[in-house]
């Protein structure tokens, strides 16, 4: 019987390394791209979850202006447009594969709706294949990001907003002073897990054609017929990128708890 | 007294939950006159907190009025002179208010000289090195002048609770709102809190004070008011209120807190 894993085989990738090369290259500015992306996203979306847009806000309201106790007018003097939009993306997003929204971006936003010029950048990327990979896993890591930013805020004590509410401060400059600065604090090491699974989440965009990492492996498989060998190459590449990543994480993490002083 | 100068008047403030059937405030009416320090006693869940809270709006009360200043800021707008409909700025009516959390509610993130300036300076745009000598004359005031670099987390309770107050101080308020502000201290930390506010009572500062602590309503307070179920049952000085007890629940109380 044929072994699990043969030696030899590992000799036979060496002419296909500049692939693997490239893949790591494509992998990590995938997953740049896509946290930047899916940050300024997040950043938009949990402001709008948290905003407090009441456009019909005066049917609830009585004839001296005081606001009345129950009702209909109450129900839709309570309804919040931005946040009902914010939240039925973050939902619909979360609740969803990944490879399905990959490929209704690539297939039908920009295979149908939007042409995108064909080119090729740094010599081997096909931008016309990298860009809708960005842009959906952007938009994916954005609704998870969005809830990691609002419980990150969520999380601070109430008597903060009161505190600077009382002073005389605005819903912004509450915000912006008192309760974003320790939020951050807060939510940066969530942020960075999320590169992490970004990461190993890029993998999924080989089925649209980019040339990540998975793609090498399937490159190889098709012009070798060599199948675990490639596999394996390419799980060290992953584990090499995400462990030292997340240990890097939990390091800044112990640093920044260590200000606390209690 | 000498002059009777409206400052805040309340008529029938309500706050309701579940449309009506719990009545946190129902119905209380008071004024509240410049100089004024006004201690409000009563049981836990008697509304005392709710009522303070609504002051500056921190809870929107669902009826009833509350002029400051004669606006009624209960009311999202107002007519103004030229009877015009203009909306209220809350903000602008919680600067003339200086309120004192149970809490004290510092900002961990910042020094104390940090967050005795930042309001100051972004609301009123006090220029900075002005509100700096301005937090050192109270710091002194309060004797915390050598903490102002230091983290609310490096202090003890007390000294967090002096810097609250003179930290709402900093904004000039016309009236200082104290919810509860020795109950989270250490008792032998209370006294120190309690003079500060002796301190301010005596240079005439308007002040509202919510507490169980019934030496300082006795001593300090010119008007007691004692509230139970959301209702103020009964308001006068406090000889009144502690020597002659009128209603029955203030006899009950006092029984039990003295």
């Amino acid at each position: 019987m044929d072994s699990f894993i043969k030696i030899e085989n590992f000799s036979k990738l060496t002419p296909y390394m500049t692939l693997f090369w490239q893949g790591i290259l494509v992998t990590v500015m995938l997953s740049l791209f896509t946290v930047a992306i899916g940050f300024v996203l997040a950043l938009i979306l949990s402001a709008m979850r948290m905003s407090r847009c009441y456009p019909f806000a005066f049917l609830g309201l009585d004839k001296e202006g005081h606001q009345k106790e129950s009702g209909l007018g109450v129900a839709i003097g309570k309804f919040n447009p931005l946040s009902f939009l914010a939240t039925a993306y973050v939902e619909i997003l979360r609740s969803t594969p990944v490879i399905v929204q990959v490929a209704i971006i690539y297939y039908g936003v920009f295979g149908a709706l939007i042409e995108l010029p064909n080119f090729t950048f740094l010599g081997f990327i096909k931008f016309e294949r990298f860009f809708p990979g960005v842009v959906a896993l952007g938009m994916n890591s954005g609704a998870y990001l969005c809830e990691i930013m609002r419980s990150g805020i969520q999380s601070i004590d109430q008597g903060q907003t009161e505190a600077a509410r009382s002073l005389g401060m605005s819903q912004f400059q509450n915000m912006r002073y008192i309760i974003l600065p320790q939020a951050i604090k807060n939510i940066l090491p969530a942020i960075a897990n999320e590169f992490v699974v970004i990461i190993k989440e890029s993998a999924i965009t080989y089925t649209i054609g980019v040339q990540d990492i998975m793609s090498a492996v399937n490159a190889v498989r098709g012009a070798t017929f060599i199948i675990i060998e490639p596999l394996l190459v390419a799980t060290a590449i992953y584990f090499c990128l995400c462990f030292p990543t997340s240990k890097l994480i939990a390091y800044f993490e112990r640093r920044m708890s260590r200000g606390d002083k209690r | 007294m000498a002059t009777r100068d409206k400052l805040i008047q309340i008529t029938d403030l309500e706050k309701h939950y579940n449309g009506g059937k719990i009545k946190a405030l129902d119905g209380v009416s008071v004024e509240i006159d410049k100089g004024d320090v006004m201690v409000v006693i009563g049981p836990s869940g008697s509304g005392k907190s709710t009522f303070l809270r609504s002051l500056n709006l921190l809870e929107e009360p669902t009826g009833g009025a509350i002029l400051f200043d004669d606006v009624d800021i209960t009311k999202k707008k107002f007519k103004d002179e030229n009877g015009k409909w203009k909306k209220i700025d809350i903000d602008v009516h919680r600067q003339k208010m200086g309120m004192v959390f149970q809490h004290f509610n510092l900002f961990p993130h910042k020094t104390i000289m940090q967050n005795m300036i930042l309001a100051p300076m972004k609301v009123k745009h006090v220029p900075e090195e002005e509100a700096k000598k301005k937090a050192m004359e109270l710091l002194k005031r309060v004797g915390l002048e050598d903490r102002a670099d230091a983290y609310p987390i490096q202090l003890s309770g007390g000294q967090k609770q002096r810097i609250a107050i003179v930290r709402a101080l900093m904004m000039e308020p016309e009236v200082m709102l104290f919810d509860e502000p020795t109950s989270a201290l250490d008792p032998e930390m209370v006294g120190e809190v309690l003079d500060v506010m002796k301190q301010l009572a005596a240079e005439g500062m308007t002040m509202v004070v919510v507490t169980h602590e019934m030496g300082f309503a006795r001593e300090v307070g010119n008007r007691v008011l004692f509230m139970a179920d959301g209702k103020l049952l009964e308001q006068g000085t406090p000889e009144d209120i502690f020597e002659n007890p009128k209603c029955d629940r203030l006899k009950e109380f006092l029984g039990k807190v003295l």
